[in-house]
């Protein structure tokens, strides 16, 4: 590990990624920032002005807001945890040999590559109180009598919505998890085998410390990515009934799309502001060891 | 002799409440609906909304597949949108492999802020930006050229795969390339010698990553092209209008887009099974 | 320290590249567009070129259905080879996606860019014309020989989106809601064509038997337009959500689905379920215009026949719309008005209407036999008298897209009443 001093080298080594970013993104995003201090109304163009914290203070007093913010809690909490476990057990299988491997892990990336115009619209399908094929199974299993109208109570919408970005995002981290798994060196494990430790052992003690820094990064990635994702809530739901399964994220973008940028844009930077401060103990994590 | 029937019986067993139980249970979740759209592309619209909901249709026809590439021309976003997630994919790992690499192996100041930095430029949900990043793509003369969208795809996957590709950095021992440079090699023969070839299959699935985002993108590609360059996405929402989803066609051209990148990736996983034991050699 | 540092470094990057960028670029226009929402001035265009002089026009425009793609093409086609001024349509087919064409078109003409002449939604109208982007149609129209072949009553509907009046978009076609039914079912259920509102609200009722339900009704976004209909015949109407009879016209909206004679699914509803639920026989009767006749007639042949939604105190009908408009920054605006002039009242008009199931807004083309001999578009001139808009603010989309499905679905839920849902909803339209 190099030393702190002045060196241009990692400098020199960001400097394109920093271009890229820096020509295409920091102006819209600071132009946004700007925006959340103004009544920035593109429906009343003539009344566009700074306001100050007005834009913040109307929002905490939204409850619209707040139960946004309650729906993206458990959004991300459930699909993001339950994509990890899936994701990892997956991996986990796909990295033991069997005859077929090849086929099953490009296979299984299928939900991750399905274009996200069609995510939403086959899960409604699936999910259609009428002619879903999801009440067809259940009845012909007899698990229910009537058909429920997933998509149609407060009660089911959000779950509903929640099984499929599970879905959408377990290959996803069986990817990325499976990817480091093959790194890891096949004599540590030979060793453990050696010392006679049990399955569980080897996974507490060699696979998931061997994969700490990954783990970390692809689980604060896909709480980023799944707290600002609007396709599939959006087509399968439009955040209803009733605003049950309207995480934050898509009432940014419904107000964004009403034009009324100076109240979306402050949604954003709060949205944005508690991710970091999710992200920062993350940071901490992957920069103790260095 | 029975012992080791006995034993077989148990390794079968056991091999199949650990692995293949709770592989096919996965296997089934994350390919019924991939299933459940290809029945859909393959039903007659009567069927379709039928009373009964049938599991295989009982008249089948590709009635769809037919009309896409005759009457759609579906071959053409197809290609626009390779060319696109293709060239995405290799600027961004080139870009992004120098940075994390840098934020991996380098204490510099400033270290923690950049990356930050990086990760916060993702948090804002592109209707807000998209105003003043068409107009950036006009002023650029990009717009309306596939070098808009591998701009602005570039732009959006390259934090993240920094991100990605440090995490896995971090968790290759630094060790590895510190022995080789004593054994008098620079830092960036040691890079390419040691780092690369364990990294390889980081590389594939960042790359997937990348390539995968590039390829369904719809906002940006909405916007940033027109019908000369136009990629899958926006011609599958074209099939969706005021009158209703042309659902025959929708779910066919989603199987369409579907497969080739799955055989794809069969293809880099060869190579990645490849390089792995290249790099183990030469390890 | 650090960060300080690194906020530094990048500041300064950023810089650097704009000036670079700037310095390659062809035009120094700064990237917030909208910052100077006012500045598109409209630039002292030259004069008309003269006709010889070729004029192309970038015409952006979505599409329903394949019927919609195809006249169009035809239309263009037709437009490019006949006309004698030189001009030529550049066509580009952009998705509807929900209502996202519009905001499409809108971030294209913010950020500078954007088509001649584009398709259009009277409701998009305050914000086009609050950012200065469309052009005021007045003295185009007034000098055009076939101004009379629309009717007056159009031209002022199409100003009535406008704050004090003005004619800023094209009339192109109409669609009229009326109701769909199966008359099979009428005839199981013995009784006819309901002639009042309150027959209607107990057809419902005895339409729903055996595993079918009486109506279809649409909960999610867009579903106000079949709403309005109950809202306006109970006496109420839209200036006011809160009067005694408009909330009435909600509380029978809402008991239809309490007393089960609509689909459980109704509050998600959108317009691909109440089809598909009409299309499988799951419903006895949905509220929709022509554009959906053909695939109603493909599966039920002579089993689907059409009404006016009865009047109760009052009658409403809604009016949808398809028009186009010229954006201030089209160099030659005759030439785009006479490209939207071909599809108002020419050729274009009927190869239009004819292909897509819309109804026609010229007059002459109103009158072939096409239309009149056919059972759905009587339906639909059946509305004329009493078919209207919604009213267009700059709140509408606002109320379309959130307020009205949100809290219809409240009160569908049982969440709120009634009089809670209508009193939020007055909020959002009428900005109370």
């Amino acid at each position: 590990m190099n030393k702190k001093r002045m060196q241009p080298w990692p400098y020199l080594l960001i400097a394109p990624a920093l271009l890229f970013v820096a020509s295409v993104i920091f102006v819209p995003v600071l132009n946004a920032i700007t925006m959340s201090f103004q009544n920035y109304d593109l429906r009343r163009p003539q009344n566009i002005g700074f306001t100050g914290l007005e834009n913040y203070s109307a929002i905490m007093i939204d409850r619209e807001f707040w139960s946004s913010l309650g729906n993206t809690v458990v959004w991300v909490l459930l699909a993001v945890s339950l994509q990890f476990v899936f994701g990892f057990i997956f991996a986990l299988l796909l990295n033991k040999p069997f005859r077929g491997r090849g086929v099953i892990r490009s296979v299984s990336l299928i939900p991750w590559v399905t274009p996200g115009v069609l995510i939403g619209l086959m899960w409604r399908w699936i999910f259609d109180g009428n002619f879903g094929v999801l009440n067809d199974l259940l009845l012909r299993a007899g698990m229910i009598q009537e058909k429920i109208p997933f998509l149609s109570q407060t009660t089911t919408a959000l779950p509903s919505v929640i099984v499929a970005i599970i879905w959408q995002g377990i290959p996803f981290f069986a990817l990325m998890l499976l990817a480091g798994l093959q790194g890891i060196p096949g004599e540590l494990y030979e060793a453990a085998d050696i010392d006679g430790a049990s399955g569980s052992q080897k996974l507490f003690q060699i696979t998931i410390p061997s994969l700490k820094n990954t783990i970390y990064v692809t689980t604060l990635l896909r709480i980023i990515w799944v707290a600002n994702s609007v396709d599939v809530i959006y087509n399968m739901t439009e955040g209803g009934p009733a605003k049950s399964s309207q995480t934050l994220s898509v009432y940014i973008f419904l107000k964004g799309n009403q034009l009324n940028l100076g109240y979306s844009s402050a949604m954003a930077v709060l949205l944005a502001i508690m991710l970091s401060l999710v992200a920062v103990p993350y940071l901490r994590q992957m920069f103790r060891q260095n | 002799m029975s012992d080791s029937v006995q034993n077989k019986l148990k390794y079968f067993a056991k091999r199949a409440v650990i692995l293949f139980v709770p592989l096919c249970a996965i296997l089934l979740f994350l390919l019924f609906p991939f299933y459940w759209t290809f029945v859909t592309s393959v039903k007659p619209s009567e069927e379709l909304f039928g009373q009964t909901v049938t599991y295989w249709p009982q008249n089948i026809t590709f009635e769809a597949y037919e009309k896409l590439f005759s009457q759609v021309n579906f071959l053409k976003p197809m290609g626009n949108s390779f060319l696109v997630a293709s060239i995405t994919t290799v600027i961004t790992l080139v870009v992004s492999l120098l940075a994390a690499y840098a934020f991996s192996r380098y204490d510099f100041k400033g270290r923690k802020g950049f990356m930050i930095l990086f990760l916060t430029n993702n948090m804002f949900p592109t209707v807000l930006l998209l105003i003043p990043l068409f107009s950036i793509m006009r002023s650029i003369s990009l717009l309306y050229t596939p070098w808009a969208l591998v701009l602005a795809y570039a732009t959006f996957t390259i934090p993240f795969t920094i991100w990605l590709l440090s995490g896995y950095l971090n968790d290759i021992p630094a060790s590895l390339e510190e022995a080789a440079m004593v054994d008098g090699a620079n830092r960036a023969q040691a890079f390419i010698r040691i780092i690369v070839p364990v990294l390889i299959p980081c590389i594939v699935a960042a790359g997937a990553y990348i390539f995968m985002q590039s390829w369904n993108e719809y906002t940006f590609a909405v916007m940033f092209t027109n019908s000369a360059n136009r990629t899958i996405p926006v011609e599958l929402k074209n099939l969706i209008g005021q009158l209703g989803v042309q659902w025959d066609l929708l779910t066919a051209g989603g199987i369409i887009t579907i497969i080739p990148v799955c055989i794809m990736f069969f293809f880099a996983q060869k190579r990645l099974v490849a390089g792995l034991t290249a790099g183990a050699v030469k390890g | 320290m650090k960060k300080t540092f690194s906020i530094f470094i990048a500041v300064i990057m950023c810089i650097a590249i704009f000036t670079a960028c700037g310095g390659a670029g062809t035009a120094p226009a700064p990237a917030p567009a909208p910052a100077e929402s006012d500045s598109p001035a409209p630039e002292p265009t030259p004069e008309a070129p003269e006709s010889a002089e070729p004029v192309t026009i970038l015409h952006w425009y979505w599409s329903d259905n394949d019927s919609w793609t195809a006249a169009m093409e035809e239309n263009v086609a037709d437009f490019n080879a006949t006309n004698d001024k030189n001009i030529t349509v550049v066509l580009e087919a952009y998705p509807w996606d929900g209502g996202g064409f519009s905001e499409n078109l809108f971030t294209a003409a913010m950020g500078g860019g954007g088509p001649d002449t584009a398709q259009f939604k009277l409701t998009a109208t305050p914000l086009f014309t609050a950012n200065n982007l469309l052009v005021d149609l007045e003295s185009y129209v007034n000098g055009w020989d076939k101004k009379d072949d629309i009717n007056d009553n159009i031209y002022s509907i199409m100003r009535s989106a406008h704050e004090s009046n003005g004619l800023y978009v094209m009339p192109f076609c109409t669609q009229i809601l009326y109701v769909y039914y199966r008359p099979s079912m009428f005839e199981a259920a013995g009784i006819g064509i309901p002639q009042t509102y309150e027959e209607f609200l107990a057809a419902c009722a005895t339409l729903t038997r055996d595993g079918t339900y009486g109506f279809g009704m649409r909960g999610a976004a867009n579903g106000h337009e079949p709403w309005g209909s109950f809202i306006q015949a109970a006496g109420g109407d839209f200036t006011d959500f809160t009067s005694a009879d408009a909330v009435k016209g909600m509380q029978d909206y809402l008991d239809l689905f309490n007393n089960g004679y609509v689909p459980p699914t109704a509050p998600s509803d959108g317009f691909n379920e109440i089809i598909a639920n009409f299309q499988s026989g799951l419903t006895a009767m949905v509220v929709h215009h022509t554009g959906s006749f053909q695939g109603m007639v493909d599966i039920f042949g002579d089993d689907v026949s059409a009404f006016q939604f009865p009047g109760g105190k009052g009658r409403w009908t809604s009016m949808g719309d398809t028009n186009n408009v010229i954006f201030e920054k089209a160099e030659n605006k005759e030439a785009a008005f006479e490209w939207l002039a071909y599809l108002a009242a020419g050729k274009g008009q009927e190869v239009w209407t004819v292909g897509t199931g819309n109804i026609p807004v010229s007059t002459t083309v109103q009158n072939l036999d096409f239309f009149q001999e056919n059972r759905f578009y009587k339906a639909s001139i059946d509305g004329v008298s009493f078919a209207g808009i919604f009213p267009i603010r700059d709140t509408t989309t606002e109320f379309i897209t959130s307020a009205w499905p949100a809290n219809t679905q409240a009160a569908l839920l049982g969440q709120v009443t009634a009089e809670q849902a209508m009193a939020e909803m007055q909020k959002v339209l009428w900005d109370q």
